[in-house]
């Protein structure tokens, strides 16, 4: 049996066991009709440690570390949206507000363990003791393709990580990645040493040399001869001009900021060019030592890290809006968990997975500036709880993805979320 | 990790450890014992068989009493037997605590659990649940008793109580016995007792209550408390605790603690120079002692020098890690922390005050002929992770080798006096220092005694040859030499111990030559060449191929193989082809003329409506698919079964019959190296080999390879795939287990027999971190371990493939979830029930329509027991006979191991060549390697014959690798298409082609170029101060297997390895990936655009094609006299050929012009790199911002590269860097000939 013909079979044959998480399993057969928009690409920022919700998108009345009074640590804003606040450090996000979704809402039950959390907001589900599951950027990839032949559809700019991996999809789904946006992404961009004229000599030596075979050899050599060609391709100028950043205006390069601004400006680059899945991450800890895992002294520098976040974001949902592409481009941010209201002893923050904020922009969504609501001290969740299939699968369905859909790990059908919902307000 | 071990309780019912004088008060009793007559659970580092209480202090303890000692990081768990047991004490109920404790050097104002009931983390129930507990206070020497207990929380009430005495007793003083009586409700009846006697205290937290205490059904723990807390866990040793109902007596204390001669008094032991025995006269010698008392003081009068247990020599006073530990079996086991470690010579010394300068991590004293010229305190403990950056220091001389991150360093003098009239005399010098301790690594780091020598240092050394000046080369160099000792030291070690069981193993085999004897007598002991078996197979099979071709016409050939096969084989075959479901099978023609369980025949030839399969398709039932057949293939089928459904023989395609021509002697070198060392041949061995005319050359080239130790460098990257070695530097993650290649690489280096390694491996022993195959039974995050082993296990063993089985019964497959945690359960030596997470929740069921096609036949809660499910598909059964082949027959878990091993069980040994088969032809003789059922192998004979070749030559893996590749099969063209054929069109006419691993590709670039790895050790903990079971180190990889994945999912650049990165992202390109969350039986191969992309641009390319300074690459070009002799020997190097003449008319004239000025003046000395060295990041200083700045510098130094060697004239070396260039990226350097 063809490959492609056992796996009708098996989806015809419905044999779903692919989750054990409970419940959802029931969902589908009375779910209303599809949701599906129209974004093609989706520039998704990682803010690994655990970005605070009460310090960022669901702020609350102010607390006091000193006195250990729970609540938030900077003062709240309005917003370009009615009833919705941001913290003091999201001035210019708070503008755009109408453009943007902050889903309040979010849970999971994963609380002191980093790489784990990573891996549950990475692949929407909890580890399996017998499947190593696809990131999103993997199913997005795999699900929407290259847009034009020859753009590699998942670029990460962070470092490589398997939680980032296309898991049983195998490796045409996994990402290139880069962690410096003045260099092209690892293995296809020419290194800055070798000239066009050496490297024009070195692809003549190159053809210089007999194959063992000649010619008569089995498909997967010819196959191999091809990515040799498509590999230069890549690295030659055409695809390689992406990453030149300096090509933008000094001006815009500014409004975007440091390092992590310019992996946004680089993101929508990639986007333009073909892109469907791009990481980036934001967790380089400089500003504050330990990034947004701001336990402790690490959180009196937190309003750096919230301010280089504004403006970056910011920055892109107009320049994308200026390029008439941020309908068709869906900026998520999401991270590992939230914090508590309550302070630790050094004065900074624990980990809170029962309710944190992750958010949605641009991607033609019928936004809401919040969704969903917590309690005074955003500890517990009140109403529309998201939850991480939930909120995957409103991704998914964003970008036109049938987040019930099943992959197949060998015989294993696998659902593309586990049991999600899309938040259907943002689809009206 | 949790061990289940038992231990030595006796409860009331065990009347001989009951004491005399109000013996029917005591509900429990754990006296340590060697017997074991009851379990109690053993978590974390637990030492048993501990010197007790003992006579002559102790005259009524047994000579040989032993108790338990523990170090913070273990303890002792018992269930509660449930509700109103005897370890439940409510109001008006009398509880007495007893025990015998010796504290080791407790923390100021440490707090540690002897034994209490509740407060264990359990999410079972409230946190603050502590029914009673029994506890020890250490303050400023002194050792209190603490008694606490929790009330239900009430409002406005403090539920915590606790009772401290007043009176304590010195610690580190020997044992004391400690008890404590108490009736709950009267404040008033609590009293203590230290060594007989009565203390009074004070209830001095929450104050004394009349309320009722918690009463639940928590365990009950011995040692520790709050989930295993070390700051609540006992430092010391327990002997002899005790739980009574009623209230002790003074007479009884009393009569509990008889010393004889009054209370120990305890002080440092006299400082005198060790006397060290077998001092050699030219060398160091080194003598490693574990057990030391304690890991920051030198010991007491009251303690004893652990024994030596190991020595070894080495040049200089220079040492830059303690060797491996290795167990009885020669497994890799931990040191018992901390190690005494003392280096001792002779050393010749000048008459005069001499400086000596020391270099250690820890506590360490330096003797001269008897005086204590130096010593260094403890090492303070490292923590958090923002300690300072330490700068490199700067030393006065030019290369000088300063002292490395984190260990002290401090001088002394000493006068050397003249002995008649003599310029200098023969002084011992003995340095001994600790390693290791309580939360602290078995790590050395660089330990070094150097003498003054001027402005700078010399090493100390015995040899005045080498007596090296204190450099950074120099010492590189020494190191080197000291590293290849301590290597040969670890050989010499491990396979003593080894030798050991070589008995056991020798019976074993002889039972399984006898085996085959007796089951396939045919089967003689042949000379080692009978490849030729193997070639005379494959011809066969050919030959009965083009026989049974074709007796239809072509068009009825043609029509069922184009049209009819593939619908019976798509819809059809997935059940009733190999598989039999409903005793059915459709695959041949005498199949489908049978009946299944139906009792009617699937076709009657001519007579569709007859024949059942049509009916079952009619009705829509078959295929079980939502849409059932297309109309057209129905009718297709039913054509076929009107025209009397003929089932015409189809004549195998030329290019699947005819033999492959033999490749060229080139060739042969090149793959056959690269299938046994892993990496390419040299160009020396490449040029010898090509003008070797011996007849029999090529076997002897197999021969020297497969005696290489490169071996082992090479296969224990497929073992490590296969069974999910999955070791993770930061944090565990999903299926982390421990770093078993260490355990895997010594079992191939020291050529262990199959069947030994697969049973040392199941055992589980050694250290689970230190490269034990322990390290096998981890599996992080996951709810049923054991049972993702037995996976690992079947599949990599035995070909079944029980994936599915984990949560339900296999719907393709005849497992069972009860076959899967049958096995489990032998691992796990005792029954073992799936958890609810691991199961597919009921409702799953209710929401299907129709009958679904998996089915969970095994009740939620039902623990399986340890049975053997494979009988059937292995041919041997858990019977007698198999204890034969057991050490100890009632190990369930060494009886899988047995069974699994076992020369009855025919399955194992075909696995294994079938393994071997696949890696050198690119096909299995069956596929998929790692799921047998339903598919045959292409060769039954092949692979009988190789198993019992296997199995008659002692299990040993070499004897098959040799048998293959002296085979024409093996030496035939890569144009076979064996993989993608069905097993009968499968004829192995010529290997598959196959490109190169990804180690491989690694290895290979390495030496074409002539270099060696040279990366930071790949660990984050650069100063010892994690346990190695936090996080783990995995050395400096030598070669690309010893890699691991970097993830570095916080993101942050002070937690990236810049050296190691580039090797890693061409490995990963290339197929291999560190995280083996899952068993990698076959790895994907799939061309990708990362592959050529990482070659053509990657930094690793970048740095070894570039003529650096020094580099092999640059030596080459600046030795050549000739460029046609360079050219050759680049293609050598690269391609393990010599140039084609075309190829030599493209290349030379660029690599000839300019090549008689291309040496230019240059000086290697200037081009060699001069940055300065960065100071060591590692976790404790990770989040001090400078960290991330000093990893990034070392990125940008490793994506710079090493500088071009400057006596290579610029533009020459271009061109000559550009060709080395091309030789890397061409098709040919990837793929195996």
């Amino acid at each position: 049996m063809s490959p492609l013909h056992r796996r009708s079979f098996l989806a015809a044959s419905g044999c779903a066991a692919a989750s054990v998480s409970q419940a959802h399993l029931l969902a589908n057969s009375d779910s209303p009709p599809a949701l599906r928009g129209k974004a093609d690409s989706v520039i998704s920022i990682w803010l690994g440690g655990g970005m605070s919700q009460i310090d960022t998108f669901d702020p609350k009345a102010k607390g006091d570390p000193a006195e250990k009074k729970a609540g938030g640590y900077y003062d709240p804003i309005d917003t370009a949206v009615n009833g919705v606040q941001v913290c003091q450090h999201l001035p210019r996000l708070a503008n755009l507000m109408d453009r943007v979704t902050a889903v309040r809402s979010v849970h999971h039950e994963v609380i002191d363990e980093h790489a784990a959390a990573t891996n549950r907001m990475h692949t929407g589900r909890p580890i399996s003791g017998t499947v190593t599951y696809p990131s999103l950027g993997s199913i997005v990839a795999h699900e929407l393709g290259n847009s034009d032949a020859g753009v590699p559809p998942y670029v990460l700019i962070g470092y490589p990580n398997v939680t980032r991996g296309p898991g049983f999809l195998g490796a045409a789904d996994g990402y290139l990645y880069l962690t410096d946006t003045s260099q092209g992404p690892a293995g296809l961009s020419r290194p800055s040493d070798i000239s066009s004229r050496r490297q024009a000599r070195r692809q003549k030596f190159l053809q210089s040399i007999a194959t063992r075979d000649n010619g008569t050899s089995a498909r997967s050599l010819r196959d191999y001869e091809l990515a040799i060609e498509e590999s230069l391709r890549l690295s030659g100028p055409e695809f390689s001009s992406v990453f030149q950043l300096d090509d933008e205006s000094a001006d815009l390069r500014n409004q975007y900021g440091g390092e992590f601004g310019q992996r946004c400006l680089l993101s929508r680059r990639l986007v333009e060019r073909g892109v469907r899945f791009v990481e980036v991450s934001h967790n380089l800890n400089f500003l504050n030592g330990a990034g947004w895992d701001v336990h402790n002294s690490g959180i009196v520098q937190q309003h750096k890290l919230i301010e280089e976040l504004d403006a970056a974001v910011a920055t892109l949902i107009t320049d994308l809006e200026s390029r008439k592409r941020l309908d068709r481009t869906l900026i998520v941010i999401t991270t590992e968990f939230g914090r508590p209201p309550e302070f630790d002893s050094g004065g900074g923050r624990g980990h809170q997975g029962s309710a944190f904020t992750c958010v949605l922009a641009g991607g033609g969504l019928n936004h809401q500036g919040a969704w969903g609501q917590t309690d005074e001290l955003s500890k517990k969740i009140v109403s529309d709880p998201v939850s991480v299939p939930d909120f995957f699968a409103t991704i998914c369905a964003a970008t036109g993805i049938d987040p019930h859909k099943n992959l197949y790990d060998g015989d294993r059908p696998v659902p593309i979320t586990d049991g999600g919902r899309p938040i259907r307000t943002l689809f009206s | 990790m949790r061990r289940s071990c038992s231990i030595f309780v006796a409860l009331c019912c065990c009347s001989i450890f009951l004491p005399v004088v109000c013996g029917q008060s005591v509900v429990a009793r754990w006296d340590f014992g060697t017997e074991e007559p009851a379990p109690v659970t053993m978590h974390g580092e637990v030492a048993k068989d501990i010197p007790g209480p003992r006579p002559p202090e102790f005259p009524d303890f047994a000579e040989d009493n032993t108790a338990i000692k523990l170090n913070g990081s273990g303890y002792l768990s018992i269930a509660d037997p449930g509700t109103a047991s005897d370890f439940d004490f409510a109001n008006g109920d009398s509880i007495a605590l007893e025990a015998w404790v010796r504290l080791d050097s407790p923390r100021d104002g440490q707090l540690m659990y002897v034994i209490g009931k509740g407060r264990t983390n359990s999410p079972r129930f409230a946190r603050d649940n502590q029914n009673w507990a029994l506890r020890v206070i250490s303050s400023k020497g002194t050792a209190r008793l603490s008694f606490l207990f929790a009330t239900p929380p009430a409002p406005g009430q403090q539920h915590w109580h606790r009772w401290t005495s007043q009176t304590g007793f010195p610690v580190e003083t020997g044992w004391h016995h400690i008890a404590v009586s108490y009736t709950f409700g009267e404040p008033q009846s609590i009293i203590g007792w230290i060594d007989g006697r009565p203390t009074k205290g004070d209830w001095d937290m929450g104050g004394a209550t009349e309320s009722t205490p918690v009463v639940d059904d928590d365990d009950i723990w011995i040692g520790s408390s709050l989930g295993g807390s070390s700051s609540n866990s006992f430092r010391g040793s327990l002997d002899s605790i005790a739980i009574h109902r009623a209230p002790l007596t003074q007479d009884y204390v009393t009569a509990q603690f008889n010393r004889v001669g009054g209370p120990q008094v305890v002080e440092p032991q006299p400082a005198v120079m060790p006397d060290v025995k077998g001092v050699p006269n030219n060398g160091v010698v080194v003598t490693l002692s574990g057990g030391f008392p304690n890991d920051s003081r030198w010991p007491l009068t009251s303690e004893a020098w652990p024994e030596e247990s190991a020595r070894l020599q080495v040049p200089q006073f220079l040492l830059h890690r303690v060797p491996a530990h290795f167990d009885d079996w020669g497994i890799r086991s931990s040191w018992d922390a901390p190690v005494l470690v003392r280096m001792a010579g002779d050393v010749t010394l000048p008459v005069g005050e001499q400086e000596f300068l020391i270099r250690v991590r820890s506590l360490s004293r330096l003797w001269v002929d008897g005086v204590l010229v130096a010593q260094t305190p403890a090492a303070r403990r490292r923590s958090g992770n923002l300690e300072p950056i330490v700068p490199i220091p700067v030393p006065p001389v030019a290369d000088g080798r300063v002292v490395g991150f984190v260990q002290q360093e401090t001088t002394g003098t000493y006068e050397v006096t003249p002995v008649a009239g003599e310029a200098s005399r023969s002084c011992r010098v003995v340095f001994e220092f600790l390693v290791g301790g309580s939360g602290q690594r078995t790590e050395s780091g660089e330990v070094c005694v150097a003498l003054q020598d001027g402005d700078w240092y010399r090493l100390l050394s015995p040899d005045t040859r080498s007596a090296l000046p204190l450099l950074n080369h120099t010492v590189a160099t020494a190191l080197a030499e000291i590293e290849h000792r301590v290597t040969i030291f670890e050989d010499f070690t491990r396979r003593t111990a080894a030798a050991s069981m070589s008995p056991f193993w020798d019976q074993r085999h002889q039972i399984a030559r006898d085996w085959v004897i007796e089951n396939s007598p045919d089967h003689t002991r042949q000379s080692d060449v009978s490849s030729e078996n193997i070639d005379a197979l494959i011809r066969k099979k050919i030959h009965q191929a083009s026989q049974a071709a074709a007796k239809h016409d072509a068009a009825t050939t043609e029509h069922f193989h184009q049209k009819v096969l593939p619908v019976l084989r798509d819809q059809c075959f997935r059940c009733h082809g190999e598989k039999s479901r409903g005793g059915l099978r459709l695959n041949s023609r005498d199949n489908v003329l049978k009946s299944g369980d139906s009792e009617i025949p699937a076709v009657v030839p001519g007579d569709p409506d007859r024949s059942e399969m049509v009916a079952r398709i009619r009705a829509g039932d078959m295929p079980p698919t939502e849409e059932g057949l297309a109309s057209e293939d129905v009718a297709l089928l039913e054509e076929w079964i009107r025209s009397g459904a003929p089932w015409p023989a189809q004549a195998p395609p030329e290019h699947l019959t005819r033999l492959a021509p033999v490749i060229d002697d080139a060739a042969f070198i090149r793959r056959a190296s690269l299938d046994t060392t892993g990496t390419l041949p040299s160009a020396a061995e490449v040029t010898a080999f090509l003008s070797n005319s011996d007849d029999r050359r090529r076997e002897r080239l197999v021969d020297r390879l497969l005696a290489d130790p490169g071996l082992a460098d090479h296969w224990v990257s497929f073992w490590m795939d296969l069974l999910a070695e999955n070791p993770t530097l930061l944090n565990q993650s999903l299926n982390s287990t421990g770093p078993f290649r260490w355990f895997l690489y010594d079992a191939l280096r020291d050529g262990k027999a199959i069947d030994r390694m697969v049973t040392e491996l199941i055992l589980l022993r050694g250290s689970p971190h230190e490269g034990g195959s322990a390290g096998f039974g981890l599996a992080a995050e996951n709810d049923a371990p054991m049972a993702a082993k037995a996976h690992i296990l079947a599949s990599a063993f035995l070909g079944v493939e029980m994936q599915c089985a984990r949560c339900h019964d296999s719907p393709y497959h005849s497992t069972t979830q009860a076959d899967l945690y049958a096995t489990a359960a032998m691992l796990n030596r005792k029954p073992l029930a799936p958890p609810r997470t691991s199961r597919v929740p009921d409702a799953f069921f209710e929401s299907k329509g129709r009958e679904s096609l998996i089915q969970v036949s095994l009740p939620l809660g039902t623990a399986v027991t340890p049975a053997w499910p494979f009988a059937a598909v292995t041919g041997v059964s858990d019977d007698d006979e198999i204890r034969k082949l057991m050490l100890d027959p009632d190990d369930s878990r060494e009886r899988l191991a047995a069974l699994i091993t076992s020369p009855g069980n025919q399955r194992f040994a075909q696995v294994i060549v079938n393994h071997l088969w696949k890696r050198l032809m690119g096909a299995g003789l069956v596929e998929p390697v790692d799921d047998w059922e339903g598919h045959p192998p292409s060769h039954p004979e092949i692979l009988n014959y190789l198993a019992r070749e296997l199995i008659i030559h002692d299990y040993d893996v070499r004897h098959i690798l040799r048998l293959i590749m002296n085979s024409r099969a093996y030496q035939g063209e890569a144009i076979g298409q064996n993989l993608e054929a069905p097993p009968d069109k499968r004829f192995f006419n010529a290997p598959d082609a196959r490109r190169m691993t990804a180690e491989q590709v690694v290895d290979s670039l390495f030496m074409a170029a002539g270099q060696s790895i040279d990366v930071e050790e790949l660990t984050f903990v650069h100063d010892g101060s994690h346990a190695i079971g936090k996080r783990l180190t995995l050395g400096k990889p030598r070669r690309a297997w010893m890699f691991a994945s970097l993830n570095n999912e916080r993101d942050r650049p002070s937690l990236s390895l810049p050296r190691a990165q580039p090797i890693v992202d061409v490995l990963e390109a290339f197929g291999w990936s560190g995280s083996r969350q899952m068993p990698i039986a076959v790895r994907e191969s799939d061309p990708n655009v990362l592959q050529p992309g990482i070659l053509a641009n990657g930094t690793l390319t970048q740095t070894l094609t570039r003529a650096s300074a020094g580099s092999a690459l640059a030596e080459l070009a600046l030795e050549a006299t000739e460029p046609s002799a360079l050219l050759d020997q680049l293609f050598l190097r690269f391609l393990s050929r010599l140039p084609t003449d075309a190829e030599t008319a493209r290349f030379l004239p660029a690599l000839s012009a300019g090549f008689q000025s291309r040496v230019v003046n240059g000086d290697i000395a200037s081009s060699l790199p001069v940055e300065p060295a960065l100071p060591q990041v590692t976790w404790t200083n990770h989040l001090v911002p400078e960290a991330n700045e000093i990893q990034l510098d070392w990125q940008k130094r490793v994506l710079r590269g090493p500088p071009p060697d400057n006596r290579l004239q610029p533009d020459w070396r271009e061109v000559y860097e550009d060709i080395v260039w091309s030789l890397v990226n061409h098709r040919d350097f990837v793929w195996i000939p």
